[in-house]
């Protein structure tokens, strides 16, 4: 809502300057956004009188002038052909910015210096006159700035009213705030009219046929009106409060509703059929011109505006092309109503139509002041149009408002609030707010709400109002007495916070990426037709096809992160992501949000250049797993060829899936290249992919402590020629196997391959560790347990001793 | 009888000692092996004494001292000798160059709107605060309708929302939590919800996601003033106790009365700059009392419980926690914006 100051101040008598009132105003709940001055381009413009006119030594049509700002003299090049001694005129300074786009600088003209630039009325967009120098009253104060020496200085507050205070969207309503905030009254508007010409009743007629989307609905006529250009003042705040004028009529009702809060319509009298208006609803399908020339399509609660014929205006929202004011018309009927809120806003946002109008209509119009408002207009109008105006008026009420009556009682708002306001201090705030208060016999207030304040309903409202006008800032602060509560820890949540500070201690970065992705994005990850990850949850109104589905994976968007990171030269990249993925539930009507985790590695495997000589590789991301599979002690786990339909983006020779138990958990390894080049990726991509809510139920219990060993270890190697693709967790899980209760643990110390040992074989090394817990172990008995298990392997696996 | 030795035998030991260990110079293991070959179980000078039972009785002190002497000579030596050559290597040109870039671990960082989430939450558990959490696929119901916006309320144009169908939206804000922990617990409630929030606004100050934390204090008696000292403490533990702050009445259509939370702003103090819009006050959360109609809708009876919420985005606190000018930043992930927050 904006408004000049000025406007504001002809309704309320105030002495503070507009930034004090813009913070009060901010302070009891209307956002004041901006306060600037009504002409900032006038700051730097000053009248100037001329003392001396010399033609320009060096060009023709140019005069040097001598000019006085009162006090210092300097000169000013001119071309005006109305120059000449002894008239005022504005001088915009060096630094003024006209609003025809031209930069005033102190410039040489020819060889003449010039401080500045002399104006016509058109140039500082305050007259039409473009022919010459705009000569201004040879009373006004020269040397300040124009628009306080013309009296026109004024300022434009901008508020941003929030949808409870649609009777703040008025002048009038402001001003009531500030009547209320200020402790003194509104001065309203006086309406006074003559009323010459025919009865109302033998000239229009109105009938509502739903009194439920149109529960009052009144008008007038004014007969022999001319159409013309409103004057200066009325298209001067029309402007300040961003409306364009247009005709004296039409002007009326923009004015009357920027004042007093209510829309409302003129209509072409003659343009009536059988000068009646019936308020109905449309039939769905029908077509309606509205009269910002475009055709819109009505539904069946379309709340419409009809004459003896057809459809003239859709309700509470905007008129139609072919019964609006023009040039020619002579007799006009002018609409003051009350529709209802919920009607309007469906509409409007069923045709996409949002006037000033439909967004007042929305938020709650002063059902009493509808008579008020069309009095007003028809003043108005007679007075900017001339005409006489019908006798009486229409006025359609089937449903009159009632005022509700609301109890407070005043030591329930006190609790509510934190405060200790006598019951006086609370029947004076709410006074000043118009309301009609009285005093009930056991001490609380019985509140009646003026009409224009349809949000107040309940107690509550009341007791906000109360605090509102009170001041938020005067109510004490008082800490809560907290009970001891059975708090449940969220152990998901806390695992998930854990497991971030344990990844950053990988060395991992965390990127939080957006949850909707693009289609395409996960069609490049090359799922086949069908796939359960293409299943998607569709927004209705995404903001455009990059973002226009819930992610079933989080790979898309970690390889785009990937690429753009790479693509600004970041070459070293350990990053990980923990979000949701969104699977679709037949049946239900949200879908399943899982947690997941994702990894990604590339680059180098120290980001120093000095001791960055080894990429990253399988052994790097694999440890990262194995690292989170031991921060959730899930043990059982085995890392086997990865399924390819599953994961097709993957490269299934350099990645396994990870099973624990029955239960796949994830996949790690390296990206297949085909797809790493889809996303612009040229580097070798190793990854790691966990679904969280399956780590999180496997997590294995806090284990007991273990007493330290008191005897000594004894290790001893086997070293196992085996074919190439012998894997080489096998023999650890053969050795695990066998059952030895002597041996501790084992571990691979070396995987070595050599011309030696021969094409397509390689060699594993084992370190098994044997220890007592009750003794110390000889050397004998070691060998002959080794021994024996060494014979085991070799028969088992078929493998030869290095 | 046997030959014995005699003085200069035993200074002719002694001197050959002296001068092979002045030989030794720095090496610390020639020193030390010229110890055994002298002093040793089997040394030179270990050997000497064991021919002292041979001589008579009458020269055996004198050939005692002899020894004990020599032998204190050729140790004093080697303790010098000893010193002299760590000093040596000390002093030697082979000490490594100091400047050598570290073999940096590499360390990673949390994503700083993680960082200024676990931070809200924490001050508010320490309030005893319980950290809950909530679907971002919501059902307009938990999003809207329970928290008093139905359809075709103007207050629904305050947020502009996603839709997935006709009854389920991207939650708009983490507010629908409330409704979800009240209608399933009964009084006293003391909940904080982090999460995601998403709405379709995408310009130089949205994102069309982005986070909230929520909170609700239930029971009995909560009052607005109680509202004003939670979260003027909280605001005073997150941006320092001099920080100033205003209440300032708005409308939210679940609470009632409801109030805006401004602090003074961080950048200029409270004079007016480019990031205040020349105010001095940065808008940093909503709160309110709960609308007895959000009670009702859950059942509780309002008569009997009150209580207040908030809700606060998170990247707003985090752009002013680092004076980061750019909210769209966030979600780039741009490692080198990341890494500031190592």
């Amino acid at each position: 809502m904006r408004f000049s100051f000025k406007w504001l101040k002809s309704y309320v008598e105030i002495e503070a300057n507009p930034k004090e009132i813009a913070d009060r105003l901010t302070m009891v709940g209307l956002e004041v956004e901006s306060v600037e001055p009504r002409y900032p381009h006038l700051k730097r413009v000053i009248p100037v009188k001329i003392t001396r006119v010399n033609r320009h030594p060096k060009a023709d049509r140019l005069m040097l002038c001598n000019v006085t700002d009162g006090t210092s003299t300097f000169q000013v090049v001119c071309g005006a052909p109305n120059v000449r001694e002894g008239i005022v005129v504005p001088l915009a300074l060096p630094g003024t910015e006209l609003p025809n786009g031209i930069k005033v600088e102190e410039a040489i003209i020819r060889g003449e210096g010039s401080k500045g630039m002399l104006c016509s009325g058109k140039e500082l967009a305050l007259t039409d006159d473009a022919s010459g120098l705009w000569i201004l009253p040879e009373t006004i104060t020269l040397g300040i700035p124009l628009d306080e020496a013309l009296g026109i200085d004024d300022f434009i507050l901008d508020i941003s009213v929030t949808p409870n205070r649609g009777d703040c969207l008025s002048v009038i309503g402001i001003a009531r705030e500030v009547a209320a905030i200020y402790g003194t009254s509104v001065r309203y508007p006086d309406i006074s009219l003559v009323e010459e010409g025919p009865p109302i009743e033998s000239i229009a007629r109105v009938d509502i046929e739903d009194p439920q989307k149109c529960p009052r609905y009144a008008a007038r006529v004014i007969f022999d009106v001319e159409i013309r250009e409103s004057p200066e003042w009325i298209r001067n705040r029309l402007e300040s409060a961003g409306v364009r004028a247009i005709n004296n009529i039409v002007d009326v009702t923009n004015y009357v509703m920027l004042e007093m809060g209510q829309p409302l319509h003129a209509f072409d009298y003659d343009r009536l059929a059988d000068h009646r208006i019936i308020v109905k609803c449309a039939k769905a399908g029908d077509r309606f011109l509205t009269l910002d020339g475009q055709e819109r399509i009505l539904f069946d609660d379309s709340l419409m505006i009809c004459d003896g014929r057809e459809a003239v205006a859709i309700a509470g929202i905007m008129g139609g092309e072919l019964s609006g004011i023009d040039f020619r018309t002579t007799r006009v009927l002018i609409e003051s109503a009350w529709f209802d809120p919920i009607t309007t806003r469906r509409t409007s946002k069923k045709l996409r139509l949002t006037t000033e109008s439909s967004y007042r209509f929305e938020r709650g119009i002063d059902p009493e002041g509808v008579i008020r408002a069309l009095d007003r207009a028809a003043q108005l109008m007679k007075e900017l149009g001339g005409g006489k105006i019908s006798k009486g008026r229409i006025d359609v009420y089937p449903r009159p408002y009632q005022r509700k009556t609301i109890r407070l009682r005043v030591d329930r708002a006190n609790k509510y609030l934190g405060t200790n306001l006598s019951t006086e201090e609370m029947a004076s705030i709410l006074s000043r707010l118009e309301m009609k208060v009285e005093r009930r016999e056991d001490g609380d207030l019985d509140v009646t709400p003026p009409s224009f304040r349809q949000d107040l309903t309940r107690e509550v409202d009341l007791t906000e109002e109360v605090a509102r006008i009170h001041g938020y800032d005067n109510v004490p602060l008082e800490r809560p007495r907290v009970l001891m509560v059975d708090i449940e820890p969220n152990e998901h949540l806390q695992l998930r916070d854990a497991l971030k500070e344990f990844l950053r201690g990988l060395g991992l970065r965390e990127i939080i990426t957006y949850s909707f992705i693009s289609p395409s994005a996960i069609s490049k990850l090359g799922f086949q037709d069908g796939d359960e990850k293409l299943r998607t949850v569709r927004l209705l109104n995404p903001l455009s096809e990059e973002q226009s589905v819930m992610r079933t994976s989080l790979v898309p968007s970690m390889l785009e992160t990937l690429a753009f990171n790479l693509n600004r030269q970041s070459n070293c990249l350990r990053l990980f992501e923990l979000s949701k993925i969104f699977i679709p539930k037949e049946g239900f009507l949200l879908p399943q949000e899982d947690f997941h985790l994702i990894v990604a590695l590339v680059g180098k495997r120290h980001p120093k250049l000095l001791y960055s000589d080894e990429d990253v590789d399988y052994s790097d991301i694999k440890g990262i797993a194995d690292a989170i599979l031991s921060f959730f002690r899930i043990t059982n786990i085995s890392f086997q060829p990865l399924d390819k339909f599953e994961t097709p983006y993957m490269d299934p020779a350099s990645s396994a899936d990870i099973i624990c138990g029955e239960s796949h958990i994830g996949r790690v390894g390296k990206l297949d290249i085909r797809v790493a080049e889809r996303f612009d990726i040229k580097e070798p991509v190793w990854m790691l992919e966990f679904d969280y809510e399956k780590l999180f139920s496997l997590r294995g219990p806090i284990p007991k402590f273990r007493s330290l060993p008191k005897y000594p270890s004894v290790v001893r190697d086997i070293a196992m020629v085996v074919d190439e693709s012998f894997q080489v967790q096998r023999g650890i899980d053969f050795i695990n196997s066998i059952g030895e209760t002597l041996l501790e643990s084992v571990e691979i110390f070396d995987i070595f391959r050599s011309s030696q040992i021969g094409e397509g074989k390689k060699s594993i090394g084992y370190r098994l560790t044997y220890r007592s817990s009750e003794r110390s172990l000889t050397d004998e008995e070691v060998n002959r347990i080794h021994e024996g298990i060494v014979k085991q392997m070799l028969e088992y696996f078929g493998a030869k001793l290095r | 009888m046997e030959q014995v030795a005699d003085r200069r035998e035993i200074e002719q030991v002694v001197n050959e000692a002296l001068r092979e260990l002045e030989e030794a110079k720095k090496d610390l293991k020639l020193i030390d092996a010229l110890r055994v070959k002298y002093l040793g179980r089997k040394g030179l000078i270990t050997n000497l004494f064991k021919q002292l039972g041979k001589v008579s009785p009458e020269k055996r002190p004198e050939l005692g001292r002899l020894l004990n002497e020599a032998r204190d000579t050729v140790e004093r030596a080697i303790g010098s000798a000893t010193e002299r050559a760590k000093e040596a290597i000390l002093t030697s040109k082979e000490t490594i160059d100091v400047t050598t870039p570290g073999r940096i671990p590499i360390i990673g960082s949390l994503h700083p709107v993680t960082q200024v989430t676990q931070e809200i939450v924490r001050i508010f558990s320490q309030m005893g605060f319980e950290v809950v959490e909530g679907p971002e696929v919501e059902l307009d119901y938990y999003n809207f309708e329970a928290l008093n916006i139905p359809k075709d309320h103007p207050a629904r144009d305050m947020q502009d929302t996603f839709y997935i169908s006709e009854d389920v939206v991207l939650r708009t804000h983490t507010s629908p939590i409330q409704a979800r922990i009240m209608e399933k617990r009964r009084p006293p409630i003391q909940i904080i919800a982090p999460g995601k929030t998403y709405r379709c606004d995408s310009d130089m100050t949205h994102t069309p996601m982005f986070h909230q934390v929520e909170g609700l204090m239930v029971g009995k008696d909560i009052s607005f003033s109680h509202l004003k000292a939670v979260l003027t403490l909280f605001v005073h533990r997150m941006f320092g106790p001099q920080v100033g702050l205003r209440f300032r009445p708005s409308f939210f259509p679940f609470t009632e009365p409801s109030a805006e939370v401004d602090i003074q702003c961080v950048m200029c103090g409270g004079s007016g700059c480019k990031v205040c819009s020349y105010t001095g006050w940065l808008e940093i959360l909503g709160s309110g009392m709960v609308d007895p109609a959000v009670f009702e809708k859950v059942g509780y009876d309002p008569e009997e419980v009150t209580g207040f919420a908030f809700g606060m985005g998170i990247e707003r606190i985090a752009m002013l926690k680092w004076s980061i000018d750019d909210l769209r930043l966030f979600f780039e992930n741009d490692v080198r914006f990341l890494e500031q927050f190592t």
